[in-house]
């Protein structure tokens, strides 16, 4: 519970903060943007991990810096070289977020209909014995 | 590590990700956003932006140095009274060129194409759709005239007319000073307000003239604000003839 709210507040003074903050400039903007997508990411990353059961806050932490630092420094190494390093980043980093996406919802899933399945089961039960206290 | 350090830290996390995707967010959107077709077309976008903010950076960097002269300029003729007549006249020069941002009584004349008149319009063969536009010579007509009749300081859309400026015809865009400027064209100028006044409005003048084909709108003002130029006056060529 209070993770939930740690991350809403978070967020809330994270946009409040950017919004009134300056605008980088536009030579910079290309980093930045590759350093959110590694840091998204991360953060799916960490939900599967959580769902999973195997989450570790230590590797997801070193995750969220490393990843962005290091796709920052491929990007420039990649201008300097005159190779877009950044679209192979891109590549790999919405990847794995599509992957984690599919196995968040198929956890969701499962969840739910697994309720269902348990709610309908109970309703049956209930049926049933009403039935049975009839008959007798 | 207990659930509280859990919860600030990826509360931390969360705060730094949604400031850098605001951040990055408004820089993209005070970006131009035109949608550029080809890769090539991106790059050059890009480099043109690049150059521009490095343009902006020095010019800053200018104005700042700018600043810090005219501080020390203040300070060395503090005490001497030779030397302030001296930071007078400096100061009046700067004015003369066009180097300050110079205030006073004036006119403020405003040429806009009329857009009134389309193709259809234009039937007969020695009518032309170009006549109803404004075009480079007409400034230089209003420049010329206004500086006749004893303008000081003239600038067509904040473009300081100073003795290097030229107006061009660019195709579809006129440029002044190498800027370009579009229709409206905004020409305030200080001086005498009836003189500048009369000067445009005399029978047989620029604005009998222009009313045939374009718009125009003259107006006294008590109070007309001119930006200075903002470009260089550079003197690589020539040299004092020493007497």
């Amino acid at each position: 519970m209070i993770i939930m709210i740690a991350i809403i507040v978070g967020c809330i003074i994270g946009i409040v903060i950017g919004l009134n903050s300056p605008i980088i400039p536009y030579t910079y903007s290309g980093y930045l943007a590759i350093a959110i997508i590694a840091a998204l990411d991360s953060v799916f990353g960490g939900i599967t991990a959580t769902l999973n059961k195997n989450f570790n806050l230590k590797i997801f932490i070193s995750g969220f810096f490393g990843n962005a630092i290091l796709s920052i420094l491929l990007t420039y190494l990649g201008q300097r070289l005159n190779v877009d390093i950044y679209l192979a980043a891109i590549v790999v980093f919405v990847g794995r977020m599509f992957n984690n996406l599919a196995i968040i919802r198929r956890y969701l899933i499962e969840k739910f209909s697994a309720k269902e399945i348990i709610n309908t089961a109970q309703k049956m039960k209930k049926k049933r014995e009403q039935k049975i206290q009839k008959n007798t | 590590m207990n659930k509280k350090q859990v919860a600030l830290t990826l509360g931390i996390m969360c705060l730094l990700l949604t400031v850098g995707i605001a951040i990055q967010v408004r820089t993209i959107s005070n970006t131009n956003s035109t949608v550029a077709q080809t890769l090539t077309e991106n790059g050059l976008r890009d480099e043109v932006l690049r150059w521009k903010e490095r343009y902006d950076n020095l010019y800053s960097q200018l104005e700042q140095a700018e600043g810090n002269l005219e501080k020390v300029r203040q300070q060395a003729s503090q005490d001497d009274t030779s030397a302030s007549s001296k930071e007078d006249e400096i100061k009046l020069n700067n004015m003369l060129l066009g180097l300050t941002d110079v205030t006073g009584t004036g006119i403020i004349f405003t040429l806009t194409d009329n857009q009134g008149v389309t193709t259809e319009m234009v039937t007969s063969i020695d009518d032309d759709i170009s006549y109803y536009l404004v075009h480079d010579s007409d400034l230089r007509l209003v420049v010329n005239e206004l500086k006749n009749a004893g303008a000081e300081a003239i600038s067509i859309n904040n473009q300081r007319i100073v003795s290097t400026s030229a107006i061009t015809c660019e195709g579809n865009i006129i440029k002044v000073n190498g800027e370009k400027i579009g229709s409206p064209f905004v020409i305030r100028a200080i001086g005498s307000p009836e003189l500048l006044y009369g000067a445009l409005t005399r029978p047989g003048g620029p604005i009998d003239l222009f009313n045939a084909k374009v718009i125009t709108d003259i107006k006294k003002a008590n109070k007309v604000e001119i930006a200075k130029y903002t470009g260089i006056i550079s003197s690589k060529y020539m040299t004092n003839v020493e007497e």
